[in-house]
């Protein structure tokens, strides 16, 4: 108690150490390594800290070590001056510590809000009335007030996680740990988090322990902790650590893409000084711009090679209208009348945020959801006075007519491989070879097994691993990013002609999403014909998409150029949207009265600048 | 498939059904198949299909909903139906055609069986579409509460079902997505004999399990951060309360089981020229 008594007496001082660890170690059970590796840091009382880190770097495992889920196996962890090597503060550290995890459907007990945000204070043996006032409290802090007595399943993921951190929070402890709570959601999602976080550490001077991959999130702490195989390689203030990116590059972690942009002026003569936001870039680029006397830059968008190859592969979809569970009370048309044509060869992009009916547009594709055959009458019941009935919804794939009844779903499913959201997740069989060739087994019955062998380890290699070396194991025994590379490899060992992700570098760190896009793309050009991504990641569709569609709401709002797509950049943030770095950049150049017309790539952008200041020389 | 099964699925609505007491709805469904298995007469059928009937109404789910809880037995209905019709011996022969004789008495009684077992699942499935899971296990752990004295871990079992309840609709989910993932490798599931279908089964089964752990293990993480003990201190945020409501309801259950006792006693003085085809058992 007198321990207890100590922790309540200096927690008024403002230097309260909120948080300390002392050269902690930690190796999970026969693993070679330690996952943390003498780890020192502490943090104040009202501090907002991020962590970065590649996965894998014992990130997470910091996280769970301070809550008590791990105990250290050396050094000292002290929590709100409490030891955790005593187990019989446990309890008390764990009042004082509260943790949202990735996954906000693996953190709830209850099937209704205020039942799961309960949950905490139930276990504390809080008293009914004062449980009543921290639901109202907690639930109001998320702005999630309205939804008390919603169902956690029928939210968006965004509302899921603030539900989460609703649950958190009625336990009303002193440090919140986010680990990476925000790799699962959407920008809009994420957003919403975000701003919940920021405002309990401004308003209730919550101590923050943010654990995340997105450097926009990084720079809102005080302060950067960056992590490399267990050990605080860097720490500091987030923007000299950003500024100084290529020392990221050692520690597995991407430089930022603005510091990429702001290189590549650099070398080209446009003196801009290290910057992390948009906006600063954009003051800096017309600053130079002032200096010598520029005035309407503009530069001639280099137009992106058309690589439609023959046309025998084209999408072809026709008011495609679909609902979910219909005729039930839980109806939801998730698709209203959705037109679009991909060409053969395109690397296309789906845009949209949760719910906009992406997923459900994709399924059609390789008839996982099919149409309505035409010999079935096509109406319905009931067709309201001035409405034209609906037209019968088409959809060709290649020679492929799914509204047809005898269309061969089977073959078709061969030639259009759909790599799933975390696909990784769906290996099942005791050996990589065995998984990648389950599909290949499916379609081609009488393929020899010599034949198999040739055609997995063909597969193997062109998602850039050894099939010698992986072949024999088990999927299991793989790392995160190897085994989505398996899984993609049990799709594409059939040589789809179109390649359909959803997704495809969810919750990989920055490092990972560069490769798997990389992987993409030589994909694309050595494997098969079609690519289509959905993604809601503008950066990654604006750099690698000849085309891209947002849906919104199950409608086609737009499909065009990335170029053309994010020249809407005020619209797509209207529809709860995020637009890429450029086009942010783009855009506080445009309230500056600078225009610059590029493709939104990073080095499309900055080519586009440096050619406007030497086309703007030319002038002076 | 999965889509439509509606077992845990709540509606949302405000109405009388909605609002009573769980532990109350328990013990009515637990009168209502007592009452179901002591009626004796279709007299008595009749009398808790108008009870089950008359809840559905008031408890504005539309009947769909409950009525589609009956597609997850029709095959045990057409087979013990089918049983009965053959085996059941009586007097009045109806049909004979090589070893197979249908008497009337097996008719009626497979008539009589096969209403029983649906007014069954439809009562059952009024209770789950009407309360929520929470209040549910609320419902029960507050019932068994006695049992406490004989050291059965009450809570404990509560806050499993309830966290069963809870992962219903998201295990589905992710058995859906797997089942697309792998039709979408080929996998057949439509087709083939017996052993090709369990077989196909296992690329679902395991990914499935995996993730099933998977989530455990972090739940689990996740309701230790929040403090969770299985200590006796627990208290529970939400209080059960018998109103007006309750009562009537209390009512309605014993004039069920004891209008059910009265017709199987005084069947016969009500239509005594129906009474051999109206009493069954």
């Amino acid at each position: 108690m007198s321990q207890l008594q100590t922790a309540e007496n200096t927690q008024n001082q403002q230097d309260f150490t909120a948080l300390s660890f002392e050269n902690v170690k930690f190796w999970y059970p026969e693993a070679e390594n330690a996952a943390v590796n003498g780890v020192t840091f502490s943090v104040k009382k009202g501090e907002f800290v991020s962590v970065i880190g590649h996965n894998g770097s014992g990130k997470s495992t910091l996280a769970r070590l301070i809550c008590g889920l791990l105990q250290a196996d050396e050094g000292n962890i002290t929590v709100w001056g409490m030891n955790l090597a005593d187990q019989k503060n446990l309890f008390e550290v764990r009042r004082h510590t509260g943790i949202v995890f990735q996954n906000p459907d693996n953190q709830m007990v209850a099937s209704i809000v205020e039942d799961d945000v309960a949950f905490g204070p139930e276990n504390l043996g809080i008293e009914r009335e004062e449980i009543g006032r921290r639901i109202d409290w907690a639930l109001n802090a998320v702005g999630m007030s309205e939804f008390r007595h919603s169902t956690p399943t029928r939210l968006s993921g965004g509302q899921k996680q603030r539900i989460a951190v609703a649950g958190v929070l009625a336990i009303r402890p002193d440090i919140l740990i986010l680990d990476e709570s925000t790799a699962m959601l959407d920008p809009q999602g994420r957003r919403e988090v975000i701003e919940v976080v920021r405002r309990l550490n401004k308003e209730e001077g919550m101590t923050i322990l943010l654990i995340t991959h997105f450097m926009e999130e990084a720079l809102l702490a005080d302060r950067t902790i960056v992590m490399n195989r267990g050990e605080i390689v860097m720490q500091g203030a987030p923007q000299e650590i950003f500024e100084n990116g290529e020392a990221l590059l050692t520690y597995n972690l991407c430089l930022p893409e603005i510091t990429r942009i702001a290189n590549t002026l650099r070398e080209h003569g446009i003196d801009t000084p290290p910057c992390l936001y948009p906006e600063e870039l954009a003051a800096h680029i017309a600053d130079c711009a002032e200096k010598r006397v520029l005035k309407n830059i503009s530069s001639p968008r280099v137009p992106k090679e058309n690589d439609e190859k023959r046309g025998v592969w084209d999408i072809k979809i026709n008011n495609l209208t679909y609902t979910y569970s219909a005729k039930s009370p839980f109806a939801t048309q998730a698709l209203k009348g959705v037109n679009l044509h991909i060409g053969d060869g395109e690397f296309f992009g789906i845009i949209g945020h949760t719910g906009s009916g992406k997923s459900t547009l994709i399924q059609h594709l390789n008839a996982l959801i099919k149409l309505p055959t035409a010999e079935k009458k096509y109406k319905p019941k009931k067709v309201k006075k001035g409405q034209t009935p609906p037209t019968m919804p088409r959809l060709t794939v290649g020679t492929y007519d799914l509204a047809d009844k005898k269309c061969d779903f089977l073959s078709l499913r061969a030639d259009v491989g759909m790599v799933f959201q975390y696909p990784e997740y769906q290996l099942f069989a005791e050996t990589v070879e065995d998984d990648v060739a389950f599909g290949l087994k499916n379609f081609f019955k009488d393929l020899k097994a010599e034949e198999v062998k040739e055609r997995v380890y063909a597969a193997l290699t062109a998602v850039g691993l050894d099939p010698a070396e992986v072949g024999e194991k088990s999927p299991f025994d793989l790392s995160g990013g190897q085994k989505r590379r398996v899984a993609i490899a049990g799709v594409i060992v059939t040589r789809p002609k179109i390649l359909i992700l959803d997704e495809p570098a969810a919750g990989l760190d920055p490092l990972g999403k560069r490769e798997i896009m990389e992987l993409l793309h030589k994909l694309h050009d050595e494997w098969c014909r079609t690519v289509i991504i959905v993604s809601h990641d503008m950066d990654e569709i604006a750099c690698n998409c000849t085309r891209a569609c947002v849906l919104s709401d199950g409608k086609i709002f737009d499909c065009a150029s990335p170029h053309e797509l994010f020249s809407r950049a005020d619209e797509l943030i209207s529809l709860g949207l995020d637009v890429p770095l450029t086009a942010k950049i783009s855009n506080a150049l445009k309230r500056r009265g600078i225009d610059i017309d590029s493709d939104f790539t990073p080095d499309g952008f900055a080519r586009a600048v440096i050619s406007a200041f030497e086309g703007g020389e030319n002038h002076a | 498939m999965l889509k439509d099964v509606t077992f845990g699925q709540y509606y949302p609505a405000q109405s009388f059904t909605h609002r009573l007491d769980p532990r109350l709805k328990l013990l009515m469904l637990i009168a209502y198949i007592v009452a179901l298995f002591v009626a004796k007469t279709f007299y008595g059928l009749a009398l808790c299909a108008l009870f089950v009937v008359a809840a559905t109404l008031i408890s504005k789910v539309p009947f769909g909903s409950v009525l589609r809880s009956v597609k997850g037995i029709l095959f045990l209905l057409i087979f013990t139906s089918l049983l009965n019709l053959f085996l059941h011996s009586g007097e009045h022969l109806l049909v004979e055609w090589g070893i197979i004789h249908i008497y009337l008495e097996g008719v009626l009684f497979a008539v009589f069986l096969m209403f029983r077992l649906i007014f069954l699942v439809l009562g059952s499935a009024l209770l789950t579409l009407t309360t929520t899971p929470v209040s549910l296990t609320d419902g029960l752990e507050s019932l068994l509460k006695p049992l406490k004295y004989i050291k059965f871990p009450v809570h404990a079992l509560a806050l499993i079902m309830s966290i069963a309840l809870r992962f219903i609709p998201t295990l589905m989910d992710e058995t859906n997505r797997i089942i697309s993932a792998q039709k979408a490798r080929g996998t057949d599931f439509e087709t083939g004999n017996l052993i090709k279908r369990v077989k196909a089964i296992i690329p679902i089964l395991i990914p499935l399990l995996i993730s099933a752990f998977r989530r455990a293990e972090e739940l689990g993480d996740a309701m230790d951060a929040r403090c969770y003990t299985n200590s006796p201190n627990r208290t529970k945020y939400k209080k059960l309360t018998f109103g007006w409501r309750d009562l009537v309801a209390a009512l309605v259950g014993a004039a069920l089981i004891a209008g059910v006792v009265l017709f199987n006693v005084y069947a016969y003085d009500i239509f005594p020229a129906a009474y051999p085809y109206v009493v069954i058992l």
